[in-house]
């Protein structure tokens, strides 16, 4: 099973790595204040971008620390907050029958994964789609019939079938290395991309949809956030068909890739709709929609991909609620 | 392909704080549901604490439109929205004194999520203030509910309408529904602590319509003019 044998000494190096980072970081922005380097306006950026890293990390790192039924309900959580900012964002929110079934749609899905109904929670995916498609109908409104239940079909896909990925990975005994490996290493990936970019210059990657992605910064993060995953993938897989160091390349690829893609898939939404930031309930950051895109695509992918070669919670018993 | 019309919320960006004072503030899904069960509870308490009697509501058109009633009570607005029929309710704003309800952030958070109220800062609403709120009215459908006496009644006798009303509606097709609200003074007047029961009574009369005024000084007094006649008639036919 995933972490059984080098598990524990890995959550607990990711979550002593974490704090480190934090407190460099704080160490850093203090030293160009003291030596009064950087414009005031960047100091309070970096001040303030600091502190709600400061605010986040405990928030997503302290329910995996805490249990599966944490884990669930965070991600329920962060399904539905993420749902309302897109909403809101679209104007699907103007169609408080599609937006509440989705809402529904997400309550659902992380039913099935706190039950371990594994049938249920697939099978979620089409039928929600086919409750969306005609729970509009007794409006007797065809104008505009494809927008909505086009923009709720697509919502649903990202916050309540993919992010409900993650959740259900905590229905493994042993899911804590990889899920905090996940939640730092897409954060990561974008430090990776920015500094890759930085540092390299050279031509943009997709000019017309994200103006300061770089290909080089692209090809960065994918070579960094590889080695990082397959390098802490591997204590965490011992054991498991996973330990392969090209299967694990693989994960390492999967997950910038898909990282990457759900920061791409966010800023064509935001330049559809002409707009800059998703929300502003998180200061320096945007909204929460912008700081978690990542995961969106990165959940459902890693879940089937460790899936496929170990599966999670195999030996867990199962319907634990309805059964 | 007929293209998708892709609108944010009118308050897309605003921190929460902007949002509760914002003209553009849109209710969502948690709104709305805090907002309906409010308005249970008021159908409920003016039923029985008042025994509310509404007539004239085949008069309201469909919106978008303004109501405009004599002012005599913090009862005048919860009285208005809850007597509009559900769906009409869902997408009705009443315009509440800034100073009064928006000063600070609880006050507000109820003020706006339970009554569905925006703000007017007395003396500093400005033309792109109206510009909004016209937009909010033709764009988004909605019903506004003023009181263009601007205050209170302290003597129970109804007060000159200001030009407000005017301002926002002369030149559009957005039609006045006049209103006249009796024995809601008499069950709260200002300066008492809690209403107290006793009977009202609503009567709502024919919507007026002023696309030909023009929008300058004349016109938004004679429209103001006109609203409070209307809404004195209704006074004399109720008793």
């Amino acid at each position: 099973m995933i972490g059984q044998t080098h598990g524990r000494a890995v959550t607990l190096g990711i979550l002593v790595a974490a704090g480190v980072v934090l407190v460099l970081a704080a160490a850093v922005i203090g030293l160009l204040s003291a030596t009064g380097r950087g414009s005031p306006a960047l100091r309070r950026e970096l001040w303030l971008r600091l502190a709600s890293w400061a605010v986040l990390l405990p928030l997503m790192l302290g329910p995996v620390m805490l249990g599966r039924v944490w884990v669930i309900g965070a991600v329920t959580l962060l399904g539905l907050l993420c749902l309302r900012e897109y909403d809101r964002a679209t104007g699907l929110f103007r169609e408080p029958v599609m937006a509440g079934a989705v809402a529904l749609g997400i309550l659902f899905v992380n039913f099935a994964a706190l039950d371990h109904w594994y049938g249920f929670f697939v099978a979620l995916f089409p039928l929600t789609v086919a409750v969306l498609a005609v729970v509009s109908l007794p409006l007797d409104r065809p104008d505009g019939y494809i927008q909505r239940t086009g923009l709720a079909v697509f919502a649903y896909m990202l916050f309540g079938a993919g992010l409900a990925h993650l959740g259900y990975m905590a229905n493994d005994r042993y899911y804590q290395p990889l899920v905090l490996l996940l939640l730092t290493a897409v954060a990561i990936n974008d430090v990776f991309a920015f500094t890759a970019g930085k540092l390299l210059g050279g031509p943009k990657l997709l000019p017309g949809t994200s103006p300061n992605k770089t290909v080089s910064g692209a090809l960065g993060a994918l070579c960094g956030t590889t080695l990082l995953v397959a390098g802490v993938g591997w204590p965490v897989f011992r054991g498991t068909r996973l330990e392969d160091p090209l299967l694990l390349v693989g994960l390492g690829v999967i997950v910038s890739i898909a990282g990457q893609g759900g920061d791409l898939v966010l800023s064509s939404i935001k330049r559809d709709l002409g707009i800059k930031d998703m929300g502003t309930v998180i200061p320096g950051h945007g909204g929460l929609l912008d700081r978690f895109n990542s995961l969106l695509l990165v959940a459902p992918a890693v879940f089937h991909y460790v899936g496929y070669y170990v599966g999670f919670g195999m030996d867990q018993p199962t319907r634990l609620i309805t059964g | 392909m007929k293209p998708w019309t892709l609108r944010p919320a009118r308050d897309h960006g605003l921190t929460p704080g902007e949002r509760l004072r914002s003209h553009g503030r849109e209710p969502g899904l948690g709104s709305r549901a805090v907002a309906a069960g409010w308005r249970t509870l008021v159908r409920a308490y003016l039923g029985a604490a008042h025994g509310l009697r509404v007539d004239g509501l085949e008069h309201l058109p469909e919106p978008p439109f303004v109501m405009v009633a004599n002012h005599g009570s913090h009862l005048d607005a919860l009285t208005l929205a809850a007597a509009l029929p559900r769906r009409m309710a869902a997408n009705a704003f009443a315009l509440a004194a800034g100073d009064t309800f928006f000063s600070n952030a609880p006050v507000a958070a109820f003020a706006a999520y339970a009554v569905n109220a925006l703000p007017v800062w007395r003396r500093r609403t400005t033309a792109a203030d109206l510009d909004a709120l016209r937009a909010r009215l033709q764009e988004d459908r909605a019903v506004l509910i003023l009181f263009p006496e601007g205050t209170r009644t302290r003597d129970g006798v109804m007060g000159p309408f200001r030009s407000g009303v005017g301002a926002l509606v002369a030149g559009t097709p957005v039609p006045v529904v006049p209103c006249f609200l009796a024995g809601a003074w008499a069950a709260w007047p200002p300066g008492q602590k809690m209403p107290r029961p006793g009977p009202m009574r609503l009567v709502i009369g024919a919507a007026l319509r002023f696309e030909e005024v023009a929008r300058d000084r004349e016109g938004t007094m004679r429209v103001a003019a006109v609203c409070e006649a209307a809404v004195r008639g209704l006074g004399t036919v109720s008793r």
